[in-house]
């Protein structure tokens, strides 16, 4: 038995397990028979165990440097330390349709454990198993991880060095994965809803579902970012990048889409959104992939061209047209009919709602611009950074208004009492606003401290409401923190607000400064004073060093390198960031005198208020945690804890 | 209560559409070889523009202390100076394609971003290669 055999085994299984269950449920569905059903659900943990078998073979083939295997000849090789090995699997295309697939079966499997009626169990099941379908044949036919060489090479490349340069690439591409996965239960869930006519259940249902992904896909999302902004050596976390955007989409549309799932669960309203908003966003998962493996636009992330363009574009056309198909023939059912006031709860989510949707719009459209210029006029242009800031500045200062109003407004319609509370958040904007202004901070910078100072004095509002409410009825004030949905929206809203406040003031202030320094010369920029001491080389085997030393009056000894691979041709940088609460240092050796040592060119980024970014990323993993954790003497969560 | 709605969607979807279109406008950033520059120079003077060419034999000149990287790119028949301000990335070397971010000014182009082009498939341009056939090459190449 070899690692290839193996692992074309578990794919072939896979995908003959996910075809027979796609059978059988389809058919338990029209026959109204239980025993087909019983048969799906059994192919379930069948089509797991293949899959994990086939993702265990590739570790297996890595592990033992079987370069007879293309995947690990060209992303593998032997000077390759073990962590980096293990997560080889998801460094290249097919790996990671693998470790895709081997998600999707996982995700199946919890999601068949659920109890649902017949009907219903059926129809998801057979969604999920298309998914598996779609996964596996892809992987069965154009991109497979183990297609063999006739000559394998004695070693190989090892993986992309921009991926060895940080373990956050051992996580980020699991968390993302495990978001977009997530997104299927959801989107199973509505098909059935909208085949058996049952419209109301679903949403509550597949509510932790929603949440699991949303949470992975936010946490990816900020892994991402960090990554970004300690590898790429540019000082920065964001760039609108299209593999940036692709992802960005489905985050937008499913945050849209857990906002008005609250006023469907509540009050039965939203139902044609609710379609809508989740068939999108699991949509815009796929349509992602196939941005940005199939070569048509140029990003960093893009992994070598395959042929898996079309099968994706193709699998997101058939995704989009069954929820919005099926959407349309059922629109008569799920029309709106009570009337909402804009000033209510449900209007300010539906609002908000239209926000993030609005925004996944002109995302969408930026990305897609460049495609429909050249095919129409021929002309080759790039959308810049600069619009997407542009847009997403007013959007998102739209979004932290809403942010902090929507908790606060009761549904259906506002009571006098709540005026008070309305007026006080708007004095506390003005105010704040106005402090900002008054520091010399631009308007932007000053309206986003206004607007964190407003979002914090809404959650402490509405702390101090539960609160007075408990102890007016003889309850524990503690008792508040139970209320586990209502404490972690707050926390995750807070730390919305203080990301808010992250972003306008990296982006808006940001001191970038160069300068190539001799032994022993010192440089005072950015509050502080270097002196550089010397390079010197390392021989780290898989890598060749080059590590500059600088003194600091402020942080002792920096050290920023240069990292040369083996299979790349310029060095990587690899920069040393110094946070502190006020402002990120980031050092940078750009450039070094290669006979003896003497000079080297030195570039400094300071960027305040980026720690506050990365804790935010944690207080928004905290904030979900809390509320997806199973209460004591509630129904128990079935499914992934997130990590 | 519908109108409303309306009134409010039609709010969001008029600031959406101002903000795409005034937006994009000012934002397109244009990728152009040097000919095609010579050919209209007013449209593009001191706006965003992606120069792609190769880095022309022999014009290359960095003062490290300056930290100032001024070259001559070309693309077989049109010739652009460039000033780069900051070191040049490590693949940077003469004949290689290159392509610089950056906007016209006076005649000369002032880079912000220099990205080299360089991937197993590259090949340097021979001599007598037409302005396409060397755009092709930058583009193509990673």
């Amino acid at each position: 038995m070899t690692p290839a055999l193996l692992g074309n085994l578990g794919v072939s299984l896979a995908l003959a397990f996910s075809l027979l269950g796609l059978a059988l449920s389809l058919l338990a569905y029209h026959q109204g028979d239980g025993r087909f059903l019983k048969g799906a659900k059994a192919l379930v943990l069948s089509a797991f165990l293949a899959a994990l078998t086939a993702f265990l073979a590739l570790e297996w083939a890595l592990l033992t440097h079987d370069f007879s295997l293309a995947y690990v000849a060209r992303n593998h090789s032997t000077h390759d330390p073990l962590w980096v090995t293990l997560v080889t699997p998801w460094a290249a295309l097919e790996g990671s349709i693998l470790l895709w697939s081997l998600l999707q079966t996982l995700y199946t499997l919890l999601a068949s454990r659920k109890p649902l009626d017949p009907w219903r169990a059926s129809l998801v099941l057979a969604v999920l198993f298309g998914v598996q379908v779609f996964f596996f044949g892809v992987m069965a036919t154009i991109a497979s991880p183990f297609q063999t060489l006739p000559n394998p090479p004695a070693d190989g490349n090892g993986p992309n060095p921009l991926l060895q340069n940080h373990w956050m690439m051992a996580v980020h591409p699991v968390l993302m994965y495990l978001g977009f996965v997530g997104l299927s239960v959801p989107f199973a869930y509505a098909v059935a809803a909208m085949v058996v006519r049952r419209y109301q259940t679903w949403v509550g249902e597949t509510r932790w579902w929603t949440l699991i992904a949303w949470g992975f896909l936010t946490a990816g999302k900020v892994a991402g970012m960090w990554w970004s902004y300690e590898v790429l050596g540019w000082g920065g976390y964001w760039a609108w990048d299209p593999v940036e955007n692709a992802s960005f989409i489905p985050w937008l549309l499913s945050t849209a889409f857990l906002h008005t799932a609250i006023v469907q669960e509540t009050r039965g309203a939203f139902k044609a959104w609710n379609f809508a908003f989740v068939t999108l966003a699991f949509a815009a998962t796929v349509l992602g992939t196939f941005l940005t493996r199939s070569g048509v636009i140029q990003s960093v992330h893009a992994f070598a061209e395959g042929p898996v363009g079309p099968a994706f574009l193709g699998f997101f056309l058939l995704v989009t047209g069954l929820g919005l198909g099926l959407l349309s023939r059922v629109s008569r059912e799920v029309r709106d009919t009570a009337v909402f006031r804009l000033f209510s709860r449900e209007g300010a989510l539906l609002l908000g709602a239209f926000f993030f949707a609005g925004w996944a719009l002109v995302v969408v459209l930026g990305t897609f611009y460049p495609l429909l210029a050249e095919a129409f006029t021929g002309a080759k242009v790039s959308v810049g950074a600069p619009f997407f800031n542009q847009v997403s500045a007013p959007i998102g200062a739209g979004i932290l208004l809403l942010m902090g109003i929507g908790p606060i407004l009761p549904w259906r319609r506002p009571r006098a009492e709540v005026f008070q509370n309305l007026y006080i958040l708007l004095a506390v904007l003005l105010l704040g606003t106005l402090v900002g202004l008054l520091r010399g901070y631009t308007f932007g910078a000053s309206l986003a401290v206004g607007l964190f100072l407003y979002n914090t004095a809404a959650i402490l509002l509405l702390v101090r409401e539960g609160v007075l409410a408990r102890l007016r009825a003889g309850l524990s004030p503690w008792g508040f923190l139970e209320n586990r949905r209502r404490v972690g929206s707050l926390l995750v809203h807070f730390a919305v607000a203080l990301m808010g406040l992250g972003i306008a003031f990296s982006q808006t202030y940001r001191l970038e400064s160069e300068k190539t320094l001799y032994r022993g010369q010192a440089w005072e920029v950015g509050g502080v004073r270097m002196e550089f001491l010397g390079v010197r080389a390392l021989d780290e085997r898989r890598r060749f060093a080059v590590e500059a030393s600088l003194r600091t009056d402020r942080f002792g000894e920096v050290r920023p390198r240069l990292h040369f691979y083996p299979q790349m041709n310029s060095p990587l940088p690899a920069p040393k960031v110094v946070y502190t609460p006020g402002n990120d240092y980031y050092f940078l050796l750009m450039d070094f005198d290669r006979e003896k040592g003497e000079w080297a060119s030195i570039r400094l980024i300071v960027t305040p208020l980026v720690f506050w970014m990365w804790v935010a990323g944690g207080l928004l993993a905290l904030g979900t945690l809390y509320i997806l954790w199973p209460a004591a003497g509630r129904e128990e969560v079935k499914g992934v804890s997130p990590a | 209560m519908r109108a409303k709605y309306l009134i409010g969607l039609g709010v969001i979807l008029g600031a959406l559409a101002y903000l795409i279109f005034g937006g994009l406008g000012q934002n397109l950033v244009y990728f152009l070889t040097p000919s095609e520059y010579l050919q209209d120079q007013g449209r593009y003077q001191n706006r965003p523009v992606r120069l792609g060419g190769l880095v022309k034999q022999g014009t290359v000149h960095y003062d490290k202390d300056k930290l100032e990287l001024r070259f001559i790119l070309t693309d077989g028949v049109a010739e652009v100076p460039v000033v780069h301000k900051g070191t040049p990335p490590g693949m940077f070397k003469e004949g290689q394609g290159v392509v610089v971010e950056g906007r016209f000014q006076e005649g000369i182009f002032r880079g912000t971003n220099l990205l080299v082009k360089h991937s197993e498939a590259y090949q340097a341009p021979k001599a007598g290669w037409t302005p396409e056939e060397v755009r092709k090459l930058i583009e193509e190449a990673k």
